[in-house]
């Protein structure tokens, strides 16, 4: 007997669909299969709509995660823009490469990083941009938005630290929430399959009886007939 | 929810009484289940990433045209920076880097999806023959 093992619910309390070896165990008789696949269509439409539920949080997690990224991106950026220009610019690296080739881009290289300036062109609105001129070397803070119309000043570390926190956060949700559709993935699978084994074992049933004679309409035609004509005499 | 493809009495009568789903059965179909839903997941993670590839090979190439003196402005994040040529190249070439290693992780899961699919595929047609449909 397989009752005992399924009979669970998975770590967020979603409850499992038992899976039973013999389908005698889903239906004892005709009677029952009616009352038994209408039970098991409903615990159907309550996982299917469940695991709509799970595949919205699921989405909505997807969309954020790259945002999440992208802000992170820029900040790690910052950083390293920062941690550039304090220390010595580094134009040996790059102006190597060039002094193969022309002696005056070397100049105009060291030129550019030693100001340290930056111009961006960062997102208004979906259609506007605006310019604007950064010093990365005197970016000691960011603000990042919280939500409910709350923005704090963090510096840069704490910045980083606290995007990337919740990042891992997104994507251990987003890693529950696939369990949990694979989990209600299963159950409905399994229910299908019940389901499927009850009807066939009715349509078997059905057919056992009627070949002995047996399903209820047919018996009680025959024996009326015989019992009229006896009583006469 | 019931099969969409009823038997014939012929075929029927050919697969025999043998088809009690066992609990090994309903686990493999489970997992079958399982298997084919993250293999679309990935496919899908996969396309994207092969057109994000491409984007910035394509950029690369336009780059390399560039003037080395000229400064583009380069997309981190939501913001545009206005960088020179070289750096430009430095990230996205880093970029690159890290999207070929996810590309590569992905087609591996891919395959080994893939196989373990067929392997099922196979055990489930062999036990329940028409009885079980499993194609998409």
């Amino acid at each position: 007997m397989d009752t005992t093992n399924n009979t669970t619910s998975n770590p967020r309390g979603i409850p499992s669909f038992p899976f039973l070896s013999n389908v005698n165990e889903y239906v004892k008789s005709l009677s029952d299969v009616e009352a038994t696949l209408t039970r098991f269509q409903e615990m159907v439409s309550k996982y299917t709509f469940m695991q709509q539920n799970v595949e919205r949080r699921a989405v909505g997690l997807r969309e954020k995660l790259p945002e999440m990224k992208r802000t992170l991106e820029v900040v790690r950026f910052l950083r390293k823009k920062r941690g550039d220009t304090k220390t010595a610019p580094p134009s040996d690296g790059l102006g190597d490469e060039e002094d193969e080739e022309e002696d005056v881009d070397e100049e105009l290289d060291s030129e550019t990083k030693g100001s340290g300036e930056i111009e961006t062109t960062f997102s208004l609105q979906d259609t506007l941009y605006a310019k604007a001129t950064i010093k990365p070397a005197e970016i000691d803070e960011v603000y990042l938005w919280l939500g409910a119309n709350v923005m704090v000043a963090y510096p840069l570390a704490e910045a980083d630290e606290l995007l990337q926190g919740k990042l891992e956060k997104a994507k251990d949700s987003l890693v529950a929430a696939e369990e949990d559709l694979e989990f209600l993935r299963v159950q409905i699978t399994t229910l299908e399959v019940a389901i499927a084994r009850v009807h066939n074992w009715d349509v078997g049933e059905k057919r056992k009886l009627k070949s002995q004679g047996l399903l209820p309409a047919e018996k009680d035609d025959g024996e009326d007939d015989g019992k009229g004509k006896d009583d006469k005499d | 929810m019931l099969s969409r493809r009823m038997l014939s009495r012929e075929e029927e009568e050919s697969a025999g009484d043998e088809k009690e789903v066992r609990k090994v059965d309903q686990e493999r179909i489970n997992r079958f289940s399982r298997i084919h839903s993250r293999h679309k997941a990935v496919e899908q993670e996969l396309s994207a990433k092969q057109k994000e590839k491409e984007d910035l090979e394509e950029i690369s190439t336009e780059l390399e045209l560039a003037d080395e003196d000229d400064k583009v402005p380069y997309k981190i994040g939501d913001t545009f920076f206005t960088l020179p040529v070289p750096e430009v190249q430095e990230h996205l070439s880093s970029s690159v880097e890290k999207i070929d290693t996810q590309v590569s992780k992905l087609e591996e899961r891919l395959g080994e999806l893939s196989e373990e699919m067929s392997d099922l595929k196979e055990a489930l047609y062999g036990r329940f023959g028409r009885s079980i449909n499993l194609e998409a």
